[in-house]
């Protein structure tokens, strides 16, 4: 079966309906699908929670945000994204208030704003401590006012369709009924998200597995930046579940064993509220060097909001305390909650530019699916959830103005290599399995690629995924019927896994220096002479090939990186 | 069977399970409506045979029937109050003691009733 | 501190397309691990087959509601230890049409979500230059508890009136229209309540009150439908009387 569209929108999540939206309202005339694997609130956005950051009050400038992003991404953000994005996100605030998001408000009923890590100025704009939830609730809501916006709802997209430098369109299965359906669209979006269920430990969704991100590197995009992957300080053990870093914007303290604020002496002047990466690095030197808390998963450091008091703690971080209680049987406002660091962000994307095209024609990206760059090496926090906003509109118009301009609508000749491929995924025999496999893949990832890395550390995550990759040939799906088949996907999407990992790994492995979130023990110095470029990562069949692509610098050179 | 699930009582709260009555009591008072209209058409055919029938039916035999009957009436009758209450938005929060009143207010109006009909078909 | 495991059997009803059976799977279960945990261990060591809808696991989503021992739960906010029981039945929500396993069909439940016209309505809304809009705190708790809808469906799959009934628009759909009759800055009430105010819409709940006993959020939908009732009355008065 065949499905036409002007626009086709890959991932419903911020960026995805956000881009839906911008391209409805640049023109009710043009037909706009939104494809994704889940209902759309079901998405991984839903599980933000700080808030998004924007320039709204007297006493903070576009340029202090700029500077704050450009210092805190470890001076690899391109400058002249970062600029744009700052001056669009006012808006964007004022928007979702207009469509229904229930901000939270000071006395005077204005939208209220907290502070948050790396930011010099309180500008992170919040709806308690769910501010995606209520993002994505309210995105959704508004999309589906829009008459000309058709979802397609739990689809697995499985290939990209290019030909000869430009997007044709997408082959997806109806997890319905098993069929693979090929959509064919003027322009195509990727806003797929993350890649974070590389990794055993983490804050991300179950599936969360990088699909648009491998499904576009086998087709041809290069991948940017994959090496830098952000570590979260608080996440809650053992599940992983988000400790939002509001906790530490409204005043909590991150304590070791000894019951000491070790922050004083990793960031004597930003303390808890460093940028993330620091406040990583420190948390994880403080457990390995046995100053850690003990605990039957391990060791942990204390997050302590016990000083908060519980009216503040049930205004601001009433989700926080609810999922400390549920899931780890800690009432942060009697006791420290354990969290220890946590995979949580993947910088790093499809290569696109500031107006969100990639390299191929009529192909954009936007959200975490995207690397701009705007976070550069490091994100700070709730600036992910702003530029999904910003460049979700980005995409959503540039897309809309392409295929308005497009006379004509792709074709694509047949499908039926791709039929094959996914068909020989339930061979007869095989002797292994995707869940070991992905079980292994989780476990070499959180010991070699996490926040200290080194030089054979890395070559033996690069070792264990090509024998992983190996295996991976080996398969064989049991499950053979065609509803809602599970089994399937979860095969699929550990391939596509494998080869992120590849890309990752060596990404991480060709960096010889430390910046944002990427450190090297071996390594330990940032380079810029040297390094202050980006990492292109080109399939082949013999692996990802790798270049490099400048930093755009406008008004900020870089400086050394202290809080 | 779906169309039975309003029926359910497995996991379902006291909330649920007076829902249930609720509907049960209102078609059994449906189809004793219609019996007992059907009864009342005994009048047509005569004095005689309305007392006839009269003579039949109110007799100790039939006195667990009548008693049944009242607490099936009477339970609607109450339930039927605290659901008018609450379905103008009044006294939501308080959901669980008036269940539990209306409960209590079922159960003596009942055995009231029960008393004064076992008095006056059997005696005292 | 000890590690007690528990063999827990996990009795799961199953569904191919065609027919249903039961499947029952053990599950070596310590304190802490949730019923999901408890799915994905089965999938992954037992049957590939098992299928579930999951995602956050930390109870945002709304995708894995199911009836455990009976009552819908999120499986990812159930701790299998918690439950003192053995012997686990897991079961699809009631009131959904059983597409796979554990799935059920939710086409018509987010259908049913927007007609009511679930955003906020305003005569000045521009989406090229928008304003600030004013709220206070107290206008922001008077119809906020009711946002925290996850749209898991526990509440559907509980009330009786939506199995007496197909059409009936059901709690969830009628949390988000009271959602935004109660927001200040919505000026759209009299749309919404066209939608409600209707054979299947707020007329058909008898308070059975079974949505605010489950609901995962403690959202109290009983309690957003007793007072759109109220505006719903308020309308159709409202209107007779215009008509006439």
């Amino acid at each position: 079966m065949r499905i036409r569209n002007d626009i086709l929108i890959v991932g419903a999540g911020l960026a995805g309906m956000r881009a839906a939206i911008a391209a409805a309202e640049t023109s009710r005339q043009l037909s706009i699908a939104v494809l994704a694997k889940t209902y759309p609130i079901r998405c991984h956005s839903v599980c933000a929670e700080g808030g998004t950051a924007a320039v709204l009050r007297e006493g903070d400038s576009f340029d202090l945000h700029a500077w704050d992003t450009i210092k805190g991404s470890d001076f690899l953000a391109d400058q002249d994204a970062v600029e744009f994005f700052v001056k669009e996100m006012p808006k964007e605030i004022l928007r979702l208030d207009n469509w229904g998001c229930p901000w939270s408000r000071t006395e005077d009923g204005k939208i209220a704003q907290r502070a948050f890590g790396g930011h010099s100025f309180d500008r992170t704009v919040f709806a308690a401590d769910r501010t995606g939830f209520h993002e994505v609730h309210t995105l959704y809501e508004r999309m589906v006012s829009y008459p000309n916006i058709t979802r397609f709802d739990e689809y697995f997209m499985t290939s990209l369709v290019i030909e000869n430098g430009e997007v044709k369109g997408l082959t997806a299965i109806d997890l319905r009924n098993g069929e693979l359906v090929l959509f064919e669209a003027k322009a195509i979006i990727m806003a797929t998200g993350g890649a974070g269920r590389l990794y055993g430990f983490t804050t991300y969704s179950h599936q969360v597995t990088g699909d648009g991100l491998a499904v576009a590197y086998r087709a041809g995009v290069p991948l940017k930046d994959m090496e830098f992957f952000q570590f979260h300080p608080t996440g809650l053990i053992p599940s992983g579940i988000l400790m939002t870093e509001a906790c530490r914007g409204e005043g909590g303290y991150l304590k070791n064993r000894d019951g000491e604020r070790f922050m004083q002496k990793y960031a004597p002047e930003k303390m808890e509220l460093a940028p993330r990466d620091l406040v990583s690095r420190s948390m994880w030197t403080e457990i390995i060097e046995g100053r850690g808390l003990e605990s039957p998963y391990g060791p942990y450091i204390a997050l302590d909001l016990t000083h908060l008091g519980e009216e503040r703690i049930n205004e601001r971080l009433p989700l926080i305390r609810d999922a400390a209680i549920k899931f780890a049987g800690v009432d942060p406002v009697e006791e420290p909650i354990p969290v220890r660091p946590v995979a949580h962000y993947t910088m790093g994307g499809i290569h696109a530019n500031i107006d969100c095209e990639t390299p191929v024609k009529g192909l954009y990206a936007a959200g975490e699916a995207a690397c701009i760059s705007i976070h550069g090496a490091n994100r700070l926090g709730s600036n992910s959830t702003a530029e999904c906003l910003v460049f979700g509109r980005v995409a959503g118009e540039k897309a809309a103005e392409y295929a308005l301009r497009k006379s004509y609508y792709p074709s694509v000749k047949a499908f039926d290599e791709e039929e094959k491929r996914i068909a020989s995924l339930f061979r007869e025999k095989g002797d292994e399995s995707a869940y070991q496999i992905k079980t292994e893949l989780n476990e070499t990832m959180d010991k070699n690629l996490w926040i200290f890395r080194d030089e054979s550390g890395l070559m033996e995550a690069v070792r264990k995924i090509r024998e992983l990759k190996e295996r991976y040939d080996n398969i064989s799906v049991e499950d053979k019927s065609k509803t809602f088949n599970t089994d399937l996907t979860f095969a699929i999407e550990v391939g596509y896994m494998l080869d992120l990992a590849e890309v990752v790994a060596l990404g991480a492995l060709k960096r010889k220096e430390s910046r944002g979130a990427h450190y090297r023990t071996d390594y330990p110095r940032r380079d810029d002479d040297n390094w202050l470029k980006h990492t292109l990562a080109y399939y082949t069949e013999d692996g990802p090939k790798f270049d490099y692509l400048p930093v755009t610098i406008t008004k900020w050179q870089p400086v050394e990186r202290k809080y | 069977m779906s169309w039975l699930k309003w029926f359910e009582f497995r996991g379902r709260s006291v909330f649920h399970l007076s829902y249930s009555f609720h509907r049960l009591t209102g078609l059994v008072l449906v189809l004793y409506l219609i019996m007992h209209l059907s009864y009342l058409t005994s009048l047509t055919f005569g004095r005689e045979v309305y007392e006839a029938f009269i003579a039949a039916t109110v007799t100790p035999t039939f006195l667990i029937f009548d008693i049944l009957l009242v607490l099936v009436g009477v339970y609607h009758g109450v339930n039927g109050l605290r659901l008018i209450l609450h379905e103008f938005g009044l006294a939501y929060d308080a959901r669980r003691p008036i269940l539990y009143l209306s409960y209590l207010i079922t159960l003596i109006v009942w055995l009231y009733a029960s008393y004064k009909l076992y008095v006056f078909v059997v005696g005292v | 501190m000890e590690e007690k495991v528990k063999n827990i059997i996990f009795r799961i009803k199953r569904f191919d397309g065609e027919k249903s059976y039961w499947s029952d799977f053990v599950v070596p279960a310590q304190k802490g691990m949730t019923v999901l945990e408890g799915l994905f261990y089965i999938k992954a060591t037992y049957d590939g087959s098992l299928s579930f809808r999951a995602s956050c696991r930390m109870g945002i989503c709304g995708s894995c509601a199911v009836k455990i021992n009976y009552k819908p739960k999120l499986a990812c906010e159930t701790q299998i230890l918690h439950l003192n029981s053995s012997k686990i039945k897991i079961e699809p929500l009631d009131n959904f049409k059983v597409l796979k396993d554990l799935i059920t069909e939710f086409e018509g439940f987010f259908a049913k979500h927007e007609t009511v016209r679930p955003y906020l309505i305003r005569r000045d809304d521009n989406y090229a230059e928008p304003v600030e809009l004013i709220q206070k705190p107290k206008e922001l708790h008077a119809y906020y508890d009711f946002t925290l809808c996850i749209k898991c469906g526990a509440c559907v799959s509980v009330c009786p009136a939506a199995s007496t009934r197909e059409d009936y628009l059901g709690p969830a759909a009628m949390v988000a229209a009271y959602r935004f009759n109660a927001d200040s800055r919505d000026e759209g009430k009299d749309f919404r309540l066209a939608a409600i105010c209707s054979d299947g819409g707020v007329w058909r709940c008898h308070f059975a009150a079974e949505c605010s006993e489950v609901c995962p959020k403690n959202i109290e939908p009983a309690k957003a439908i007793q007072k759109l009732r109220f505006q719903s009355a308020i309308y159709a008065i409202k209107k007779a009387l215009k008509g006439w």
